[in-house]
């Protein structure tokens, strides 16, 4: 589309000139599934910059446009702050307690099953890990876990020394998960296990009792990560989901609240080239992308390329 | 919002027009609404507005506001009858959609739907990939005391779609629902998996089951499923948060198949019929706005 509005003239940029060119831009993104009104904000801070600008003989406005929204996305996608969880696990090893993430979002996002291929690359790396089975309403949710758990154990085996590399901790249903994952850690840390992941139900962004009960979760075990998991397929609810799960963190969390750190983004192999989600999450949070689920399988994970994410988007 | 802005401005003209449908495009795509349908709205309403063939006054304003509501039921509206099962006889009911939008949950409040409108009512379960899928099924129907089949040890959905059916139907189940893996188009083996559960289980409906958070994907997605099998009905989940779900208008005229009902929440029984009006007047952003079209 940016061929389209090829057009040679004068060299300053005038708000008249661009606004065409923006309008096409911020329909190009939302049908890649950015948000509306992040397209929208976008395409504005994009035409401010612009303006009043001289745009060189020999370039187009078009190229202008497209020059400056690919820096912006580009600068959007790149984390200022790079998490290296192994790194911090490490860390954690050093100070002889287990670290903890706890893995949060809407239903049917995909939080157990990439908590379980997080899970495959820890143990790729030599890390014992304990999963905290703290959704506890959800039918099934304890068996999926404990299924992952079983194919786990199956794929990396045993330590030498006949301990095992993951287990699953489980109190059942109905139970009150703060409390479970409380007694995860505990006993994560009596065991010797590295880190615990904490898996949570799916609960709606704006069900108050829900989030409150999440906040609590957060300020009874301080974990060391939250992740935010959130599917490529989802449009404008982007938006409103990881805003108002930060919200709820912040408000129902006590003192001194535990937020979100990072991002996973799952179902990236479902959505072709609208990759739009990835700018709507990362924009409305200023958080890293920290994984990307593209499949079903374990090793189905990978790390965000903004580069071709960008280049996708502009396409 | 748009529709209230319009009534309060003496003017109709062409420019007001031109700002009352900039907002209500606004709103529709921030709803999830394809834009290419919104798009396409917009240049039907366009056409459909005459100023010159207008009366005055307050009838102009109407003759928009309803021009556009209408317009968008009619995208909702496949103009097909919705399937409806038979007393008496083994209806079988097969479930398909994306990953995770809400199929295994809305199977058990389907059959409890039937169940409690004294329909003898049973559920399969044809997941033999996702970790727990089996488990899930069972915990929700025994609970809503469903009849359920389903296996730990044989891996081939098909096989069990059409043991279970088969056992089903001997035992006269007037409807009979198949709950499906999740896929994705983009999965060859996956959406070849569900055709070949399809055929042999020979479906009465097939009901496309979708997350109403889902944005401009969706129009693929439900393409791709309906080109594949026969999808006969739609199912909108997830509608007691946030979301709009504008995607649905997509997955209407994909699969050219009503919108039968919607999901509420996560309880058994958090289903609800569909209801065009409410669910358009939440696409445009208001509560409700019958009041202004009845006038
Ligand atoms: N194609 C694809 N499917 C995925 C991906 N991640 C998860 N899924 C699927 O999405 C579905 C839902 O995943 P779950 O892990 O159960 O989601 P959840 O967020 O834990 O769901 P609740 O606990 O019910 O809220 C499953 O069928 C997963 O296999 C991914 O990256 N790609
Ligand atoms: N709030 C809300 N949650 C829902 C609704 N319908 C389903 N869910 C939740 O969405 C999540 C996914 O639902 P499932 O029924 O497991 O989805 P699925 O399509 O069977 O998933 P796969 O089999 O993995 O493809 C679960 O946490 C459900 O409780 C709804 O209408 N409202
Ligand atoms: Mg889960
Ligand atoms: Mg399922």
């Amino acid at each position: 589309f940016f061929s389209s509005l090829m057009k040679l003239g004068s060299s300053t940029i005038t708000t008249e000139s661009l606004q065409p060119v923006m309008e096409q831009m911020k329909n190009h993104l939302i049908e890649k599934n950015v948000a509306a009104d992040i397209a929208e904000k976008l395409c504005d801070s994009v035409a401010e910059s612009l303006k009043g600008k001289s745009k060189g003989t020999f370039s187009t406005l078009s190229a202008v446009v497209r020059e400056s929204l690919q820096a912006a996305l580009t600068k959007i996608l790149s984390p200022s702050r790079r998490l290296d969880i192994l790194r911090d696990i490490k860390k954690a090893q050093s100070e002889k307690r287990p670290y903890s993430m706890v893995f949060c979002g809407v239903n049917g996002v995909g939080k157990s099953t990439n908590l379980a291929k997080i899970c495959f690359w820890l143990l790729s790396n030599n890390v014992r890990v304990l999963i905290a089975a703290c959704d506890t309403f959800r039918a099934g949710a304890v068996e999926q876990l404990r299924t992952h758990c079983r194919k786990l154990v199956a794929i990396h085996g045993e330590l030498p020394d006949g301990r095992d590399r993951v287990k699953l901790y489980e109190r059942g249903y109905g139970k009150n998960d703060a409390e479970i994952a409380q007694t995860a850690i505990k006993f994560a840390r009596d065991e010797g296990y590295d880190v615990v992941l904490i898996d949570t139900a799916g609960r709606m962004q704006d069900n108050e009792p829900l989030m409150r009960s999440l906040a609590k979760l957060m300020e009874v075990n301080k974990p060391d990560l939250v992740l935010f998991v959130g599917e490529a397929l989802v449009g404008n609810e982007a938006v409103d989901q990881v805003s108002n799960f930060n919200k709820s963190l912040q408000n129902y969390g006590g003192k001194d609240p535990r937020t979100i750190d990072g991002i996973v983004l799952t179902k990236f192999d479902t959505i072709d080239d609208k990759v739009g989600a990835s700018i709507s999450l990362t924009y409305t949070t200023g958080q890293p992308i920290v994984f990307v689920g593209t499949g079903q399988n374990y090793s189905d994970l990978k790390t965000l390329n903004a580069q071709s994410v960008v280049q996708m988007l502009l396409k | 919002d748009a529709i209230r802005h319009m009534s309060n401005s003496t003017v109709i003209d062409e420019e007001v027009l031109n700002a009352m449908l900039k907002e209500i495009c606004t709103a529709l795509l921030e709803s999830d609404v394809n834009i290419k349908l919104v798009q396409k709205l917009r240049t039907n309403i366009r056409s459909l507005i005459d100023f010159d063939e207008m009366a005055s006054g307050l009838n102009k304003r109407r003759i928009i506001e309803k021009a556009v509501f209408n317009e968008l039921c009619n995208l909702v509206d496949p103009n097909v009858k919705p399937w409806t099962p038979t007393k008496g006889k083994q209806n079988v009911i097969m479930f398909v959609g994306l990953q995770g939008s809400g199929k295994t949950t809305t199977c058990t409040k389907l059959a409890y739907h039937y169940q409690r409108k004294g329909w003898k009512a049973c559920l399969v379960c044809a997941d033999t990939f996702r970790a727990g899928a089996f488990d899930q099924l069972k915990q929700n129907a025994t609970k809503a005391r469903i009849p359920f089949y389903g296996s730990y040890t044989e891996a081939d959905p098909v096989v069990i779609a059409a043991d279970g059916v088969e056992k089903f139907k001997k035992e006269h189940f007037e409807i009979i629902i198949v709950d499906t893996s999740g896929r994705h188009k983009q999965e060859d083996s996956l959406f070849e998996e569900m055709l070949q559960v399809s055929n042999a289980v020979e479906p009465d409906n097939i009901i496309f089951v979708m997350d109403a958070s889902i944005g401009q994907a969706c129009e693929a997605q439900a393409r791709a499923f309906s080109d594949k099998v026969d999808v006969g009905s739609v199912i909108v989940t997830k509608l007691d948060g946030h979301a709009k779900g504008g995607g649905a208008l997509s997955a209407v005229a994909a699969t050219k198949s009503p919108i039968v009902y919607i999901g509420t929440g996560e309880h058994i029984d958090d289903l609800e019929p569909f209801q065009t009006r409410p669910f358009i007047s939440k696409l445009l952003g208001r509560g409700d706005i019958k009041g202004l079209l009845d006038k």
